[in-house]
């Protein structure tokens, strides 16, 4: 037997002038580390991390599941609503949720459109955060697949999403992994993994953004995985390039879920991306 | 590389959880290799025949087209980044989906993980 250190609680927060009940988990102590998952995921993504009691020894890693996410329910009324996600309100959620939790300064860390608005959030917020992992995370990309065929009412948009984004799952991950990995897209809610990368495959608003980062003041360091088919080695170098000063580190043997397709073998470019990090007297209330 | 697809029939009657997740899916499937046809008849998650073509009479609902060396790679147990994948195919350029694409988008599991009985089994395809 044994049990987690993880702990899980909800926040309720005001985003697009309604309330939202978020669930978050964390584990570990001192600075703050905001964690991010991916487009049709939950923090289950980080669990591997967040169990990993060198990493929490120093540092408070923090995962939210998104509105209509995991245990985050969807806003009231959205049985009439159609989910897409914009850049606003991803920005506006994540603001909220470090206001609610009232921390100071944390890292942000995201992994696809986790770091995509990690991203954003560098060029257009960078005062409210010590540095940016962001992982699997680029400029922009154009969808390579018909968003739409997630929802629709003769096929069941989580069998599908999982099997399209298995192709992003390196050869290299554990198949125990791969098959957590994608149970979480097969468990998404109707039209939450079209409406994600809705935000992720149509807006390019970053990509004028990349030049005004200052990595002087916030540390960005991407990371990214040979396997992964969405957001290549080739998308995270240019989209590197175009940050001055941005570091980047490349996994060979990594897809595009790296901390759970394969933690042991993402666990070492997590440390390596935490120590290009300030440690800012940074405090949690 | 007919014989590599005749294995792969032989394995999917060994693999029942293929079968369950294939169960509605009763459609032929073009795979073309440098320009050789393949029909692979699918019946209720099974392969009721492997047909080499040229054919102009054989309907299909959805074909990929490639070559032997991406399709040999594709097979490793572990292969290359871009070759691990169908559509891995179609992005680096090595491959083409064409025909009903939701068909086979509604099967994908089943059908990428029913191509990739071969897999590490490279030499069955010399």
């Amino acid at each position: 037997m044994s049990i987690e250190p993880i702990t899980g609680r909800y926040l309720t927060v005001t985003i697009e002038g309604a309330p939202r009940r978020i669930y978050f988990e964390e584990a570990g102590q001192g600075r703050p580390v905001i964690c991010l998952h991916t487009a049709g995921a939950d923090t289950r993504q980080w669990r591997h991390l967040m169990n990993d009691e060198e990493i929490t020894a120093s540092n408070r890693l923090i995962a939210f599941d998104m509105p209509w996410h995991g245990k985050s329910l969807p806003p009231e009324g959205f049985e009439t609503q159609e989910y897409l996600l914009t850049t606003e309100a991803y920005i506006e959620t994540v603001l909220a949720v470090i206001d609610g939790l009232a921390l100071d300064r944390p890292v942000l860390a995201g992994c696809s459109m986790g770091g995509r608005i990690a991203l954003q959030l560098a060029a257009l917020h960078p005062h409210r955060f010590s540095g940016f992992i962001a992982i699997e995370a680029s400029d922009f990309q154009p969808a390579w697949y018909d968003i739409d065929w997630f929802h629709r009412p003769d096929a069941h948009g989580g069998e599908m999403g999982a099997a399209l984004v298995s192709a992003n799952i390196s050869p290299y991950a554990p198949v125990a992994e791969r098959w957590n990995t994608l149970w979480m897209f097969m468990q998404s809610g109707p039209g939450v993994f079209r409406g994600d990368l809705s935000f992720y495959t149509r807006d390019d608003s970053l990509i004028p953004r990349l030049p005004t980062i200052d990595t002087g003041a916030t540390p960005v360091h991407i990371i990214v995985g040979a396997y992964d088919l969405t957001c290549t080695p080739e998308d995270a170098e240019r989209t590197a390039r175009a940050i001055p000063g941005a570091t980047l580190a490349v996994m060979d043997e990594l897809g595009h879920f790296p901390m759970s397709e394969h933690p042991e073998g993402f666990r070492p470019f997590f440390v390596e991306a935490l120590e290009k990090m300030p440690r800012t007297a940074a405090k949690a209330a | 590389m007919i014989d590599t697809f005749k294995q792969i029939q032989t394995r999917l009657e060994a693999t029942p959880h293929l079968q369950r997740l294939g169960r509605l899916f009763s459609e032929t499937v073009l795979i073309e290799i440098d320009g050789n046809e393949y029909y692979l008849s699918f019946e209720k998650g099974r392969i009721v025949s492997v047909v080499e073509g040229p054919s102009r009479k054989t309907p299909w609902r959805f074909a990929l087209r490639t070559d032997a060396e991406a399709l040999q790679k594709f097979w490793q147990l572990r292969p290359e980044p871009g070759f691990h994948d169908i559509f891995g195919l179609v992005k680096i350029g090595r491959g083409r989906i064409d025909g009903d694409i939701l068909s086979l988008v509604k099967n994908l599991r089943f059908f990428k993980d029913v191509l990739g009985l071969a897999r590490g089994k490279e030499e069955l395809a010399a």
